[in-house]
C-alpha cells in the first residue's frame, strides 16, 4: 500500500526527525526543530531549494593527468576521499544523500580507474545532474572514469567488450530479467567508438559500429545515444529507478504498488528526481509510523550523523575515511560494480561490534577501539562537547526529560519504558534523579555514559 | 587427534565455564548443543573402539570454500592445448602448449599453478569439468546468488545451501548457539551461502585478535535491554542485529582461544590477501575450533578479466596469472600446514566461481562473461588425480558462443554433502531442493556413517525420519535368535534411550520428545557384537 496523497498536518518533532534522517546526512536536533510545525510539502520544498555552497574540484583534478607512479596515484586516492568527506561533513543539502545513491549505482572505483582526476570528474557529473536520471544516463556512457572502469575505452568495433553494455542493462537501468543476452551483445556494439582524451571521454563515429542492431526489440543503425533512449522508454526502467529511490528514502522491501506508483511519477517527470521526491517525501506513505527506523544506516550515515549530532564535524577527514573503510564503505571504492549492497550487508559479526566501538569512542574523543585521541582536521584534539549537546534540549536539568530528549534525537524508533529506566540508571551511575545537574562537573561523564549506551543499541543503527 | 590428558579435561571444563560466563554476561541465555564434538568427547565416547572412533571423527569433517569472485576463465586455467580451436579463438591470450604444466596428454595447467599440479599428481586434487547449470546467467550477481543458494536459474532463493545444511546440525540456531561457530567467513562480509532461515548461520571477522578486541572493548556503561520484538520493519531489523551481536559476543572468545592455542604456522604462507585468509583458517583449525565450514573469497570481483587478462607480450603473465598463482600457492601452503598439524584427513576444500568466460577473446586482451568452467576439490581424503568430465568441447557451443554444461554445480554440492559430510540422500535432496545424488561425481573418500562388524549379518537397514523430530523408526537385520537391543546416546556419551529389537521384524521405535537437537549415536547390540551409526535430531 502506498498512499502518495499529500500529508497535510504540520510536522511533529518525531516527523521532522524522520524527514531529516531520510533526506539529509545531518539530522540534528536544531535542523529538525527548524521545520517543526511546517507542512511536510513546505519543509521538503525548502530543503530541496535551499541554497548550496559551491563545491570546487581540487586544483590538481582540473589539470591534465600526469601520474608518474603508484605513489603519486595513491596520494591522489587519499586526496580524493578527503575532498569528498570534507563536503559531506559540512554540507547539509539533500543532494549529498542522492549523490551517494548515484555513486553506488553508476559506480566506479579509484583503483581500477587509477586516475583520480577522472573520479573527481565523475563525481561532479553525478553531483551536477543528481536530480536528473536521464541526463546522468546520457553522460555516464562517455564518462572517463566509467570508460576505464568498464572497459568502454578498450571496446573495439568488430570485437566489442560487453562489460559496460551488460551492466548498463543489469545495474544502471532495467535490472535482471528485462533484457536478453542478445541485447547485451548488440548494445555492446552500439557502445563502441569511445576513447579517453585528457579528462574526458570522446566519441569518434569512425571507430563506432554503425551497423544495424536489434536492441530491446527495436531494429536500426543504433548508436550509443539510441540505446539510452530505447532503454529509458522501457516501463521496467522507471520501475528499477523507483525501487532504488524507495530503498534509499522509505523502506528496503517496497511493495509492487509503491514501486509502480513512484515509477509512474518518474515517467511523468521524465526522470527528473526533484518532483518525485517532493511528492514522495511529503506523502502519507512516507510518514507511516511503521516505517520509522526501517532502514539500516550506511557507514556514511552513521559517522556523519553522529559527528553532526555532537557538533563535531571538524573531525579529521582521514579518520572518517578509515572508519568508513573498516565498516566496508571505503569512499570511492565499492566492492563490485553493483555498488554497495547496503542494508543487511552492512551488519555482520565483524562490522556490528565495530559500529558500536566507533560510536562509544567518538563520544569520548577517542579513535575506534584504541586510546588514541580523536583529532580535528587541523590535527588538534577533538572532544565532542556532550554538555553543549545536552543543553540544546529544553529542561536539560530534568534527568527523565533529558533521557527522553536525547533518545528521541539519536534513535529513529521510540524507546520503551524499560529502556528509558535502564538508560536513566546508566546516566545517573549511582546518583539519585534529583542530584542530576547538567552544569556540575560530574555531568560530563554521565552524559557520555548515556550517549554511549544509546550508540551501542542496535536501534542506533536504524534510521 | 591429539591425546587427551586429565589436564586437558580440566582446561575444557574451565573453558566451558568461562564461555558460559561470558555468554551470560549480557543476560543472554545460551544453551550449548552437541552438534559439534571435540576430540576429548570422541575418545571418551569411543571407549577404545576404533570403529566408533572413526565414525565419530568423521562427524567432524571440515570444508573450506574458496570463492574465485568475478568469473574465472576456465579455459586459461585448465588449458586444452591439443585443441586448435583454443588457439584460433584466442589469438592473443592463449597459452602455448610448451608453456603449460603437464596435466594429461591433451590438457595442461596454467604455468602459475605448479602447486595445484603437484597436489593433483599426489592424488590430492580432483577436477570437475564443465560445471554450470541449465540456462546459465551471465550476471555476476545473479550467477553468484544462484551458486550460493543452490537454486535453479529462475528461482530467487533467500537461504544459502551451506546455511540450510548447518540448520540441520543446529535447528534452534540462533536461539541456542553451539559451543563453537558452525561456519566462519574470513573477511567483513557475510556470504549469502551461510544464510539459514533464521539469519546467518556463521560469523565473519578479518582477524581473531581484532575480533576479540572489538567485541570486548566496550565502554564502561551497561547494556540496554532490547525492546519486545515487534513485527514492524524496525522490529525485524533490531532482532536481526541482536542475533548477530550475540553470536559475535559468544564466539569472539572461542575464536581467540583457538587462535592463541595454534601457535606459529609451520609453513610460510604467501603474502597475498587470500594467503593471509587461509593462514587464519589454518590457525583456527589447528587451534581446535570446531567449525564445519570456512569460507574465503577475493575481496572484489578480481577474476572479472574483461581487459588486460594477460600481458600483451607474454600471455603466461598478467592479471589472471597472478590470481591463479595466488590461489595455487595459498592452497598449497594451507594443505601443507594442515598435514603438518595432523589435520589433513579432516579438511577438504572446494573452489567455485559464478561462471567461466567466453571461448573467444574480446578486443581488449580479455574475455567476457561465459558459462561452464572447471572446479577444483582438494584434500588428503579427496579421490584425487582424477578429472571428471571430458575436455571442453569448443565446437558445440551455445548460441552466444559459450561452453555447454557437463556437470550441474549441485552435483558437486551433492558429492560434498553425501560423501564428505555423510548426509543421508533424502536430506541432501531437501538441502539442494532436488535429487542430485545420481550425478554426484565420486570426489571424496566417503565419511563413515555407520560401522559394523563384518563377521555378523547384522546391520542397520533403514532409519527414518533422519533428521528426526518426535520419533525415529529403526529397522535392523539381526539373527532371528539373537538377543538384540538398541541404545541412543548423545555425543557426550550419555545414554538417553534403550529399547529391545523385535528380532523377527527387526523394527524398533524411539520416542525422542524432550531430547535436544543435535547428532546422536545409535548403537545396536546383538549378542556380543556392537554396531554404531549416527542420527540427527532436529528441533
Amino acid at each position: 500500500m502506498a498512499d502518495l496523497r499529500e500529508r497535510t498536518s504540520p510536522l511533529t518533532l518525531d516527523e521532522a526527525f524522520h524527514l531529516m534522517r531520510r533526506m539529509t546526512l545531518q539530522p540534528t536536533y536544531a535542523r529538525a526543530m527548524s521545520i517543526v510545525g511546517k507542512l511536510p510539502s513546505e519543509a521538503v520544498a525548502a530543503l530541496l531549494d535551499a541554497p548550496e555552497t559551491p563545491f570546487a574540484s581540487p586544483e590538481w583534478a582540473t589539470k591534465t593527468p600526469n601520474i608518474t607512479d603508484f605513489n603519486e596515484a595513491y596520494r591522489l586516492f587519499v586526496e580524493l576521499q578527503n575532498w569528498w568527506i570534507g563536503r559531506v561533513l559540512t554540507a547539509t543539502s539533500p543532494r549529498e544523500r542522492l549523490v551517494m545513491l548515484w555513486h553506488s549505482t553508476f559506480t566506479s572505483d579509484y583503483l581500477n580507474v587509477y586516475v583520480s582526476h577522472w573520479m573527481v570528474a565523475q563525481h561532479q557529473m553525478l553531483r551536477t545532474n543528481a536530480y536528473d536520471y536521464s541526463e546522468i544516463s546520457r553522460r555516464i556512457v562517455g564518462d572517463a572514469a566509467m570508460l576505464r572502469y568498464l572497459n568502454g575505452d578498450q571496446s573495439i568495433k568488430g570485437r566489442a567488450n560487453e562489460n559496460f553494455a551488460r551492466e548498463w542493462f543489469e545495474l544502471f537501468s532495467l535490472g535482471i530479467g528485462n533484457y536478453t543476452e542478445s541485447d547485451v551483445l548488440e548494445a555492446a556494439r552500439a557502445f563502441t567508438g569511445w576513447r579517453i582524451t585528457g579528462l574526458v571521454g570522446s566519441y569518434n563515429r569512425q571507430l563506432a559500429d554503425l551497423g544495424e542492431k536489434t536492441i530491446l526489440g527495436q531494429t536500426g543503425t543504433w548508436e550509443w545515444k539510441d540505446v539510452i533512449d530505447i532503454t529509458l522508454r522501457q516501463p521496467a526502467c522507471a520501475r528499477f529507478i523507483a525501487r532504488k529511490l524507495l530503498r534509499t528514502y522509505v523502506e528496503h522491501e517496497p511493495s509492487t504498488e509503491a514501486i509502480e506508483a513512484v515509477a509512474s511519477l518518474l515517467r511523468g517527470s521524465e526522470y527528473k528526481i526533484r518532483p518525485v521526491l517532493q511528492t514522495l517525501l511529503s506523502s502519507e506513505y512516507f510518514f507511516t509510523p511503521n516505517l520509522r527506523g526501517a532502514l539500516i544506516k550506511s557507514p556514511l550515515e552513521l559517522v556523519v550523523g553522529l559527528a553532526s549530532a555532537l557538533n563535531a564535524t571538524s573531525v579529521s577527514r582521514q579518520y572518517v575515511s578509515q572508519v568508513m573503510t573498516r565498516l566496508t564503505q571505503e569512499p570511492f571504492y565499492p566492492p563490485t560494480v553493483e555498488g554497495w549492497k547496503g542494508h543487511h550487508a552492512w551488519i555482520t559479526s565483524s562490522t556490528f561490534p565495530q559500529r558500536q566501538r566507533f560510536g562509544e569512542s567518538f563520544v569520548d574523543g577517542r579513535q575506534i577501539g584504541s586510546s588514541s585521541k580523536l583529532t580535528d582536521d587541523a590535527g588538534g584534539a577533538l572532544i565532542p562537547n556532550v554538555i553543549a549537546f545536552f543543553k540544546q534540549f529544553p529542561d536539560s536539568n530534568d534527568a527523565d526529560k533529558i533521557v527522553s530528549n536525547v533518545a528521541q534525537a539519536l534513535l529513529a524508533v521510540p524507546i520503551t519504558k524499560e529502556q528509558h529506566d535502564v538508560l536513566l540508571e546508566i546516566m545517573l551511575a549511582g546518583a539519585q534523579k534529583y542530584e542530576w545537574d547538567v552544569d556540575s562537573a560530574a555531568a560530563v561523564q554521565r552524559a557520555r555514559f548515556l550517549i554511549q549506551a544509546i550508540v551501542r543499541m542496535p536501534e542506533f543503527q536504524l534510521m | 587427534m591429539n591425546k587427551s590428558t586429565p589436564k586437558d579435561q580440566v582446561n575444557a571444563t574451565v573453558d566451558r565455564r568461562s564461555f558460559l560466563r561470558t555468554a551470560t554476561r549480557g543476560g543472554l541465555a545460551v544453551a550449548t548443543l552437541p552438534a559439534l564434538i571435540d576430540s576429548f568427547s570422541v575418545q571418551a565416547l569411543a571407549g577404545g573402539d576404533p570403529r566408533l572412533q572413526q565414525l565419530l571423527e568423521d562427524q567432524d569433517r571440515i570444508l573450506v570454500l574458496v570463492q574465485m569472485a568475478g568469473g574465472n576463465d576456465g579455459l586459461n586455467t585448465v588449458i586444452p592445448h591439443s585443441d586448435p580451436l583454443y588457439y584460433e579463438r584466442r589469438p592473443t591470450i592463449a597459452i602455448a602448449k610448451n608453456k603449460t604444466l603437464r596435466l594429461t596428454d591433451t590438457l595442461g595447467w596454467h604455468p602459475a599453478m605448479a602447486g595445484f599440479r603437484s597436489m593433483y599428481d599426489e592424488g590430492k586434487l580432483a577436477i570437475v569439468q564443465g560445471v554450470t547449470y541449465p540456462n546459465p546467467d551471465r550476471s555476476h550477481f545473479r550467477g553468484t546468488d544462484i551458486w550460493l543458494t543452490a537454486t535453479d536459474a529462475d528461482v530467487f532463493g533467500s537461504t544459502g545451501w551451506v546455511g540450510r545444511y548447518l540448520n540441520t546440525l543446529a535447528p534452534s540456531y540462533p536461539t541456542e548457539l553451539p559451543a563453537h561457530p558452525l561456519a566462519v567467513q574470513i573477511g567483513n562480509a557475510t556470504s549469502l551461502a551461510l544464510l539459514g532461515s533464521a539469519g546467518p548461520m556463521g560469523i565473519s571477522f578479518r582477524d581473531p585478535d581484532e575480533f576479540y578486541r572489538l567485541v570486548n572493548g566496550g565502554g564502561g556503561s551497561g547494556d540496554v535491554p532490547s525492546s519486545e520484538q515487534s513485527d514492524t520493519p524496525a522490529g525485524r531489523e533490531i532482532a536481526f542485529m541482536r542475533n548477530i551481536a550475540r553470536s559475535a559476543d559468544v564466539y569472539a572468545n572461542v575464536v581467540k582461544q583457538a587462535n592463541d592455542k595454534s601457535g606459529a604456522s609451520s609453513v610460510q604462507f604467501p603474502a597475498s590477501d587470500i594467503g593471509a585468509k587461509l593462514k587464519v583458517v589454518s590457525q583456527l583449525i589447528a587451534g581446535g575450533l570446531r567449525s564445519r565450514i570456512y569460507l574465503i573469497s577475493w575481496a572484489n570481483n578480481n577474476f572479472d578479466t574483461h581487459a588486460s587478462q594477460t600481458s600483451t607480450d607474454d600471455p603466461t603473465l598478467g592479471l589472471h596469472a597472478n590470481l591463479l598463482r595466488e590461489l595455487s600457492e595459498a592452497v598449497t601452503a594451507f594443505m601443507q600446514e594442515m598435514k603438518n598439524r595432523g589435520q589433513a584427513d579432516r579438511v577438504a576444500g572446494m573452489t567455485f566461481s559464478e561462471f567461466g568466460r567466453r571461448v573467444h577473446e574480446n578486443g581488449s586482451v580479455g574475455t567476457d562473461h561465459g558459462t561452464a568452467a572447471p572446479l577444483f576439490v582438494f584434500g588428503a581424503q579427496v579421490e584425487g588425480g582424477r578429472i571428471h568430465g571430458a575436455n571442453p568441447d569448443l565446437v558445440n557451443l551455445d548460441p552466444i558462443g559459450d561452453l555447454l554444461m557437463q556437470h550441474d554445480y549441485r552435483d558437486v554440492y551433492a558429492s560434498v554433502l553425501l560423501q564428505w559430510f555423510g548426509v543421508q540422500t533424502g536430506t541432501a535432496q531437501q538441502l539442494l531442493l532436488r535429487d542430485f545424488s545420481q550425478g554426484a561425481p565420486a570426489l571424496f573418500k566417503k565419511a563413515t556413517t555407520t560401522v559394523d562388524d563384518a563377521s555378523t549379518r547384522q546391520a542397520f537397514v533403514r532409519i527414518g525420519p533422519n533428521p528426526a523430530t518426535d520419533f525415529v523408526v529403526v529397522q535392523v537385520q539381526v539373527d532371528a535368535n539373537a538377543d538384540a537391543w538398541l541404545a541412543l546416546s548423545d555425543l557426550r556419551g550419555v545414554q538417553h534411550r534403550i529399547a529391545p529389537v523385535e528380532s523377527w521384524t527387526g523394527v524398533c521405535r524411539f520416542d525422542l520428545l524432550g531430547l535436544p537437537a543435535g547428532t546422536y549415536v545409535l548403537t545396536l547390540h546383538a549378542g556380543r557384537s556392537i554396531t554404531h551409526t549416527t542420527i540427527q535430531i532436529a528441533r
